[in-house]
């Protein structure tokens, strides 16, 4: 098989992936109809089914570490921020869950998502059983969405102020980092599954050969993706925090001063 | 006493200094005169490591010269690396920032004064400890990074490394230190008005660098404890034949010295941020984008140093990670340069000398950050690494880019800082001069280092156009110390026959303007009111001030802010950095277990029994604070004594597992890795442990002698709870990496 015909044909059905992004779509329309913002959550569902269901998904399934590392990055960073941005201004937690609701808290969710799903066991089990990896998929979108709701939530009175969400997505980076570099020096496999993949689709030739990912650099990949690229989102995230913090309004009372 | 002498005390020392003048500058906590001191010994070291780099010069200008001998070769440009950036870049940019950063934001003094005049002397004692190694004959040899394993015993045998190595550590205790006092300076001690949002650049960048200092100096000092303990104790970190690993040197040492790199350039652009606008006589276009581009310059820093490494072998896929995030580089510094020409796009130019000097800093640092992109190109970096093609880079960053902007800094704050002017036209002459000199000396080495001279060669053989091309850079180093001379000489002559200057001889905008030149010793007698990033400006043009600019307040965050707090904060970020070094070291070595002991010779039970007396005592610790508090003086001693009595109790425990792992199990700390390494961890947290033990016991000495009666109660013990805290939360770390999570892997 060529890469081409690889990419045009593993495409895999996701009940799982189907059924959120349906759940999400319905509660959104049903809630607030059709707005500016509903594009947003289109685009969270599109994330979500891309990818759980496109080649990408395919390699995950017991091929690539660096595969399913992508798609533990695009579930906890990409699909619950694209639904945060989708919720119309002053959209607000009830009291009692924003009450829970702490920097602390949320930080602590988007951390142990990478931190606790990567203990080799987890990571072993979330590869080889669907019930698992449903799991995965259900909590690194709703620990996602705890991180996140501190930086995206529609009302500025439930986020973090701005200089201390600068210090939230450094922690979040500096944590991400850490385990990134771990996984990419690692001699230990992480994820056992992926050292014997049982070659279902007859790919193996191709990702070994043409793409040249060994086991050992597969694993690298998937820490370098860690440590790089998943840094670049909460870099981005921070040029957020900087743009709403210098856009800040003087006070009227200096106006004319 | 001569008259001369006498007329020097009258203006620089008052009636009380008088009487002690000797002590006057020795005791001085008063920022601007560390900011002096700092910039005098920048100074002198300048001349030390020019004068070695000179000689580097004289044996290379001809092939085939024996002018040196190789060894001696290896020193020059080992001493000469070392000292121009640790003793010459970053304490004339911390010297800036010094006398700086407090008047801009309208403060009296630093946060921590003392602390400040302690960050300082370690400066000279660093620099002291390293030319120290030359008297005794044993200089380094090993060039400014001291590779691995060059830098270990078997290959280094003599002293030279071990001084270097000392050497840096107290260079970077200092500077933590220094970093430390700018964050809360900034964050504490601005005057009404001076929010966040209106930070003058210079401030705001060395607000940024500091933080970037906070976090990659505690790494180099991790990398030298490693290697100090290699040398003295025979372990073998970073000794290939014995399981350790030369790599781990160069991560941990770039992990470091990339962000280090920032560390001198940060300033540099904040220097140019600042005068720029002065002379273009327009406020710096786009603000917000210069301060953010540097936030975006410090995170990246931090994550591409191994772009340092491309010729060490780590794989394509490092390769092709770590080339894409150093080009992203390119982009915040992109943005920078082009605010800078945009601000002066136009504007009245001012040829001023510190202008000159920044239009010059701009183009040689944009041809340095070109050249420094090309080295992101893998395999333009294979053929370039460690050719004149990356002196030649490397140079236009430090030298056409960092001390061209350190002196047009020099000549745009000379007035402020003596009250006279230095002549124009000496000051032109240095400048061409200068220019002349570096672009002569450096600009040919590109094209050297892509005919395949290697750096630190100490001599060539005659090939085709070798030798012209050394020898006029050898001239045109000649040429940059005559710069330096003319520039020198024109310091001498305006301070003593200067003209005077007044208090703001350039139509600045910034606060530092705003008072005498130099400025008192309170800085101040008043302050224009701040509603913008340039408050002279809206006081000199009333009828057309600058837009206010944001909220007076950055969300409550100055009034909150304990300045003991704030510092102690920082102080444990910094510590953070060191631990995590050691632990990803610990980590590095012992995921797969190794020959001989492993975490499994720990006895769990015990230590986790001890490990629970530390953390109950960060309970009753915090019961001791609650008490303080109340103001009941009685409950509090009884709890601190408590919290000793647990901190104690869990010191005699590792006592008794350090004794039973060396006695019992005959386990040294250069039996294998894990040793060397669970030692080296679990030792350094002991030593803070007991460090902490200590001040807890001077608190309960203070306690007990009614210090902390009065009201509001002294911060002491409130900060010795933080850094006790903190001493916990590391322990819980080291308990779950060393002692427990083995027990999963090696399963």
């Amino acid at each position: 098989m060529t890469t081409t015909q690889f990419f045009t044909t593993a495409w895999v059905w996701s009940p799982v992936g189907f059924i959120i992004a349906a759940a999400g779509l319905f509660a959104y329309f049903h809630r607030y109809g059709w707005n500016g913002r509903a594009w947003w959550m289109i685009a969270s569902a599109a994330a979500l089914l891309l990818t759980l269901g496109s080649p990408l998904a395919a390699l995950a399934q017991g091929y690539l570490f660096s595969a399913h590392m992508l798609q533990h990055i695009l579930l906890l960073l990409a699909a619950p921020a694209l639904a945060l941005m989708a919720l119309p201004e002053g959209e607000r937690l009830p009291p009692a869950l924003a009450r829970v609701a702490h920097p602390l808290v949320c930080g602590a969710c988007g951390v142990a998502a990478m931190w606790v799903w990567h203990l080799p066991a987890l990571c072993d089990a979330a590869a080889t059983s669907r019930a698992v990896s449903a799991v995965q998929t259900v909590s690194l979108l709703a620990l996602g969405a705890a991180f996140w709701w501190q930086v995206l939530a529609p009302s500025a009175e439930q986020r973090i102020a701005p200089l201390h969400g600068v210090l939230y997505l450094f922690a979040a980076c500096a944590a991400c980092s850490a385990l990134g570099v771990i996984v990419t020096f690692s001699p230990v496999t992480i994820c056992r599954a992926y050292l014997q993949p049982v070659d279902r689709l007859g790919i193996e030739p191709m990702i070994q050969g043409a793409w040249g990912m060994t086991p050992a650099r597969d694993q690298q990949v998937g820490g370098l993706l860690m440590w790089v690229p998943m840094c670049l989102v909460y870099l981005a995230a921070i040029f957020g925090q900087l743009a709403r913090w210098y856009a800040a309004p003087a006070e009227p009372s200096h106006a004319n001063a | 006493m001569n008259e001369p002498a006498e007329a020097v005390m009258e203006a620089v020392l008052d009636s009380s200094q008088r009487e002690h003048y000797q002590l006057a500058w020795l005791s001085t906590v008063d920022h601007k005169r560390i900011g002096i001191l700092y910039l005098l010994t920048g100074l002198v070291f300048f001349v030390a490591g020019g004068l070695e780099a000179l000689m580097m010069r004289l044996q290379l200008a001809v092939p085939n010269n024996h002018l040196v001998a190789p060894d001696t070769f290896n020193m020059l440009f080992t001493m000469h690396g070392t000292t121009m950036i640790f003793l010459v870049v970053m304490p004339l940019v911390f010297g800036l920032a010094n006398y700086f950063v407090p008047l801009q934001i309208g403060a009296r003094d630093m946060a921590f004064p003392r602390l400040n005049a302690f960050s300082f002397w370690l400066v000279p004692f660093g620099g002291i400890l390293l030319h120290f190694s030359l008297l005794i004959g044993d200089p380094p040899l090993v060039g400014w990074f001291a590779y691995a394993p060059l830098n270990e015993t078997p290959y280094s045998s003599r002293l030279g490394v071990d001084y270097w190595a000392v050497a840096l550590l107290v260079l970077g205790i200092g500077s933590v230190g220094t970093a430390i006092n700018f964050i809360t300076t900034v964050l504490c001690l601005r005057a009404p008005g001076m929010t966040l949002r209106r930070l003058p650049l210079f401030t705001w960048i060395n607000f940024i660098n500091a933080f970037l200092v906070l976090f990659a100096i505690p790494v180099l000092n991790a990398a030298l404890v490693m290697l100090l303990i290699d040398r003295r104790l025979n372990t073998h970190f970073f000794l290939p034949a014995e399981g350790g690993s030369p790599i781990l040197w160069q991560h941990i040492f770039w992990a470091f010295g990339h962000p280090e790199v920032y560390i001198m350039a940060l300033p540099a652009f904040g220097i140019v941020s600042e005068i720029i606008p002065v002379f273009s006589r327009k406020p710096i276009f786009g603000y917000e984008f210069v301060a953010g581009s540097t936030v975006a310059i410090a995170l990246l820093s931090v994550g591409v140093w191994a772009h340092h490494m491309f010729t060490v072998g780590l794989g394509h896929p490092m390769d092709l990670f770590f080339a894409g995030s150093t080009m992203l580089i390119a982009i915040p510094t992109g943005v920078k340069v082009l605010n800078w020409s945009a601000t002066m796009y136009r504007g009245r130019i001012k040829l001023n000398v510190p202008m000159l000097y920044c239009i010059a800093f701009l183009v040689q640092f944009t041809c340095g950050g070109i050249s420094g992109v090309s080295h992101a190109i893998v395999p333009l970096d294979w053929q370039t690494k460690n050719s004149y093609y990356l002196v030649a880079h490397f140079h236009y960053v430090a030298v056409g880019g960092i001390v061209f902007a350190i002196l047009a800094a020099v000549h745009y704050w000379f007035p402020k800082m003596s009250g006279r002017m230095l002549s124009e036209r000496l000051g032109r002459w240095g400048f061409w001069l200068m220019v002349i000199g570096f672009n002569g000396t450096f600009f040919i080495q590109h094209f050297l280092g892509l005919a395949g001279m290697g750096r630190r060669i100490y001599t060539y053989p005659d090939l085709p156009g070798w030798g012209w091309m050394n020898m006029l850079s050898t001239v045109s180093a000649f040429i940059m110390a005559a710069a330096v001379l003319v520039v020198l000489w024109n310091i001498a002559t305006a301070l003593l026959s200067g003209p005077p200057a007044g208090d703001n001889p350039w139509n600045a905008w910034t606060l530092e303007w705003a008072t005498t030149s130099p400025p008192p010793e309170e800085n101040f007698e008043a302050l224009p009111p701040i509603r913008s990033r340039r408050p002279l400006w809206d006081d000199a043009n009333p009828d057309r001030p600058d837009p206010v600019v944001g909220p007076e307040h950055d969300g409550g965050l100055r009034p909150a802010i304990d300045k003991h707090f704030c510092g102690m904060l920082a102080f444990v970020i910094s510590e953070t950095g060191f631990f995590g070094a050691l632990i990803l070291a610990f980590l590095y070595f012992n995921l797969q277990p190794q020959a001989g002991p492993t975490a499994r010779a720990l006895d769990l039970a015990r230590t986790g029994f001890f490990s629970l007396c530390l953390f109950a005592s960060s309970f009753t610790i915090w019961r001791c604070e609650k008490a303080l508090h109340r103001r009941d003086n009685h409950t509090m001693i009884i709890w601190l004594i408590l919290t000793i009595t647990l901190g104690t109790t869990f010191i005699a425990g590792q006592g008794v597992e350090y004794a039973n792992l060396m006695m019992g199990q005959g386990m040294r700390i250069d039996t294998n890795l894990f040793t060397t390494t669970f030692f080296t961890l679990t030792g350094f947290h002991g030593i803070h442990v007991i460090a902490g033990l200590l001040t807890l016991l001077i608190m309960l000495g203070l306690a007990l002698a009614g210090y902390f009666k009065a009201d509001p109660p002294p911060a002491g013990l409130a900060m010795a709870a933080v850094y006790w805290h903190f001493v916990d939360i590391v322990w819980v770390v080291v308990l779950s990496v060393v002692y427990i999570l083995p027990h999963f892997i090696h399963a």
